[in-house]
Order: structure tokens, then sequence, then C-alpha cells
């Protein structure tokens, strides 16, 4: 069992080392510009990457500001989508499933607005429409992939990519998710610090 | 309706490497950020009146676009097609001629709305292109292309302007730390006096030649300002911006003045680190950079010189830096 324990620990390691930090920092500029020109950030990702995109949502829209949330009365509008699970079905059910991100960010996306789309193979045919969709009204994409990298490291503004070798989800999702903590980490950081620093 | 708008910038070292004189032989370099002052452009479909007008220090209604007497307004919607039905009005947060870029500013918001007013979605760099096209080729202005880069692009940036005409924008990735400590060392004034960039660079242009290794130099030092930059040393920069002031003084006999000179000398003696006149020069913002402890003596020692010289439109600029480029925050335009 300590092999295998041991084994996971050290993937997991290397993987956070193999961070790109360099468009770590450009996807922290870009959400820093959306932040100033109150523009609106949409999220999105399957299975394992929706549930990473919740936790960004809550963590953006919230923890970010908790410790002094009367001081900050302009704070990041971060959303999923789509917004419910009824509106999920509706699209897969009678456009395609290939389409339940597409048209919802359709519904929504204005030119001061900013995409998050996590798929770990990059590949995922649902998550590559709807980055068209921003790359269309060139919106920036901020774009958290595995594996290769695949379609969606290709079309991506910002390529946050975890190299591994292909299959690797838990690897690579969990890499993804502290790579959304070290975000939350920096705004909730840099906005105590306007506040405690004034 | 389409409301665009665009920062104002301020350069530290390389200004003048834009010029396409100097970057056709030795590639050019700028290294700017964008500020929290902005240019706005506001656009408007009339339909049911069938006039243009430009609203902005006056306000100008003619019946075709070719009766405008605003210059860049004028040769935008020529180029783009658009005779009647339109209005345009510009607000900022800053008067004309600070030195911090604003008439490019002007120009990138104006062609991300004009764009947009035709359906088009254009990108950063396409704004900036689109930008220099119009004040360079359309208009004519002798000037060069790092404001439109720098407004378009938004952060801080260093700005490549490369022989073949084709411009490398490279953001410095800095961490809040670093960006909010350079804010509180830096104090940005504007003197009151204002001028055309133009009037400047005509004679900064006819000098390349003879000022020729100065550029270089300024140009070369570019990256060691990044490094200091991304290294948080405040004190370095004061001493390269001051050194690149004093290149830059000499490229053109109307770059600086016995009043700017006056102002610079004042803060320099309070206890700046180092600093320089925003923009062109012959007026416009002078900027310091100054230890925290030092700032209200530099303040003092400048004011009481701009009050000597009966400067009354001098004032201090608060400043912080946005990444915030050229952006649309509105579109509702219906057709």
């Amino acid at each position: 069992m300590k092999e295998f324990i041991d084994e996971f620990s050290k993937r997991s390691i290397e993987a956070i080392q193999s961070m790109p930090h360099k468009e770590v920092a450009k996807a922290l500029n870009i959400l820093q510009a959306v932040y100033e020109r109150n523009g609106r950030v949409y999220v999105f990702g399957n299975g394992g990457s929706w549930a990473i995109a919740g936790h960004w949502v809550t963590d953006f829209n919230k923890t970010i500001f908790s410790h002094h949330l009367e001081e900050h009365s302009r704070r990041f509008r971060v959303s999923r989508i789509p917004s419910s699970a009824e509106e999920l079905t509706a699209w897969a059910n009678d456009v395609g499933y290939d389409m339940i991100f597409a048209r919802p960010l359709e519904n929504v996306l204005e030119d001061t607005d900013v995409v998050i789309a996590i798929s770990s193979s990059g590949n995922s045919p649902n998550i590559i429409k709807a980055v068209e969709v921003a790359k269309r009204h060139k919106v920036p994409v901020i774009g958290l992939s595995g594996f290769d990298g695949g379609k969606l490291n290709e079309l991506a503004d910002v390529k946050i990519l975890v190299p591994t070798p292909k299959g690797d989800y838990e690897i690579v999702e969990s890499t993804h998710d502290t790579i959304m903590h070290l975000m939350t980490r920096y705004f909730k950081e840099y906005f105590n610090h306007l506040v405690e620093h004034p | 309706m389409i409301i665009s708008r665009a920062p104002l910038r301020i350069s530290f070292v390389g200004g003048g490497t834009d010029l396409a004189d100097f970057y056709h032989r030795y590639p050019g370099s700028v290294i700017s950020t964008a500020i929290d002052k902005f240019v706005y452009v506001v656009i408007n479909r009339t339909p049911l009146i069938h006039k243009v007008s430009a609203r902005y220090s006056v306000s100008e209604t003619v019946d075709f676009a070719d009766e405008l007497k605003h210059t860049r307004i004028k040769a935008a919607l020529i180029d783009m097609g658009i005779q009647k039905n339109i209005e345009i009005a510009s607000f900022a947060h800053l008067p004309a001629k600070t030195g911090l870029g604003s008439s490019s500013s002007f120009s990138v918001a104006l062609m991300k709305g004009l764009n947009a007013y035709v359906g088009k979605k254009i990108d950063k760099g396409e704004a900036a292109e689109a930008a220099s096209r119009l004040e360079i080729e359309l208009v004519g202005e002798p000037i060069g292309r790092q404001d439109q880069y720098a407004a378009a692009f938004g952060g801080f940036n260093v700005i490549k302007f490369n022989p073949d005409d084709t411009v490398t924008v490279e953001p410095v990735l800095l961490d809040y730390k670093k960006r909010l400590g350079l804010e509180s060392h830096t104090l940005v004034f504007f003197t009151g006096i204002t001028r055309h960039a133009s009037s400047i660079l005509t004679e900064q242009k006819a000098n390349i030649n003879k000022k020729f290794e100065t550029l270089k130099q300024m140009a070369d030092s570019v990256p060691e300002f990044r490094s200091r930059l991304v290294q948080g040393d405040f004190r370095g920069l004061g001493t390269m911006l001051h050194e690149g002031w004093l290149k830059k003084k000499s490229l053109a006999s109307n770059i600086s003045s016995g009043v700017i000179d006056g102002l610079y000398d004042a803060g320099m003696n309070a206890g700046a680190w180092g600093g320089k006149i925003a923009g062109a020069g012959g007026g416009g913002c002078v900027m310091f950079l100054a230890p925290e402890d030092k700032k209200t003596a530099v303040r003092e020692a400048v004011k009481r010189v701009a009050a000597a010289n009966n400067l009354t439109d001098f004032q201090e600029i608060p400043v912080r830096f946005v990444q915030s480029g050229a952006e649309i925050l509105f579109n509702g335009d219906t057709k």
C-alpha cells in the first residue's frame, strides 16, 4: 500500500511543479483586467472539471473577499454555465450534448467577459464548441488542460497545460484544483492588502 | 449605442525608438504601463437624423463625414465608408496634451468602437494596428506607434518595433506586490503646460541620424529596466529614469525648457531617485520615483516651483496601474 501512496504523491507533486508559471501569471492579469472593467467570467467543464468550475465560482465570488466583505462593493462576477440541470438537459436533449456549453454561452457572452474552459483531455467536443463561441467574440479564453493539451490548448489564449500521460485524470484534476486555489489565494491576498494598506 | 474606452499610459524608457525612421534601422523598444485614467468614446447610430455629429471639446454637426474638422474622426469615418447617420462623442479623465498618450488612446477606443459599429470584433493587436494606421497613414501625424499598443493592450508591456514594421508586445508579468510597490513610489504632476506632441516629434525625427547612438542606447536599456521592475528595485528604476531623461532631453531642443528643468530639479533636490517628462516633452506631466518618506518633500518642492512660475493648471495626478486595455464596455447597437 505504501508504494502505491508514495507513487501517487510523487506524480502529484511533479504535476504541480510542472505548472506553466508564465501562463498562470497571464491568467491572473486577464482576471485582474476583467475585474477592473466589471466584466463577467464564465467557467465550465465536464464531470470532475464541472466540480472544479463550481468551486471556482464559490471561491472567486465569496472566499476572495470574505475577510473584508463590506469594503469590497465590487467583487468578481463568476458563473458556471449552464446555470442549472434543467437548462443543461434541455440543450442536451433538444440541440445536442456537444452544445450544452456553447448555446448558453451565446446567450450571455459580452465583449467585457472572460471564459475559463476546463478539460483534462482538451478534446471534449462540448468544451471546444464553447471555446469557439468565445473566440468568435474575441473574448479571452483561459484553457486548463492535461495530457497533451488537445485542441483546447491550441485554441486558448492562456494555455494552462498540466502535461501528463494520457488518461491521468486524477493527477490533472487535482492540479487544476491547485491552480484554481493559487488564483484564489493570489486575489484574496491582493484584496486583503488593498484594505489593510490603504 | 456603443461605449468603448482605452487607458492612458506612462512610458518609462525607450520613447522615441518607436519612430519608423529609427526602427527601420535598429529594433525599437519601449517599456510602459497603462494607468487608471481613460478616454471613452460613445458611438450612436441615428437612422432618423441624416447628419454626422462629433462632440469633443467642440460640437460639430455636418451633413457628411468629409466636412468634419476633427481630423481623426473624419479620416476614420471616410476610411470605413460611414458618411452619415452617426454621432460620436468622447470623454476623458484628463485634458488632452498631458503627455500620457491620450490622443492615441482616443484613436484606439474610436477604432475599437467603430469596428463594433460595423459588426466587427477586433482584438488588441488589431485595435492597435487600426489606430496606428489611422494616425500615421491616414492623418499623417509624425508620431510613433508605442501609444496605440500601450492603450490597446493595457498592463505593463515591453513593446518592440521591428525593422519589418511588425510590433511584438511582451507583457511584463508583475505580481500585485511589485505593482502596488511601484505605485507607492510614483508621483505624477501635470505641469499645466500643454503642447502638441507632433511639434516636438517633427524636430526629433529630423535629428534621428545625428542622435542614432543615443536612441540605440535608449532602446537597449529596456531589458534592464524590465528586470529591475520584476525584482522590485524601485531605486534602480528611478536612476534609470533619470539617465533616460537626460538622453531624451538631448534628442530635440524643445523637449525641455527652463520651467520644466526647474520643476524636475526641484523634485530631484527634494530626494527623488529619478524621473522624467512623460510623453514627447515640451510640457505635459513630470513624474518621479521617490522613497516613500521623501514624497511629501518632493510634492512640496515641485508645487513651489509651479506657483513661482504661475502654472495655474498645475496639479498632482494620482495614478494606479491597470491591466485594462481597449475595451467595448457596452454594445447596445441595433441596426
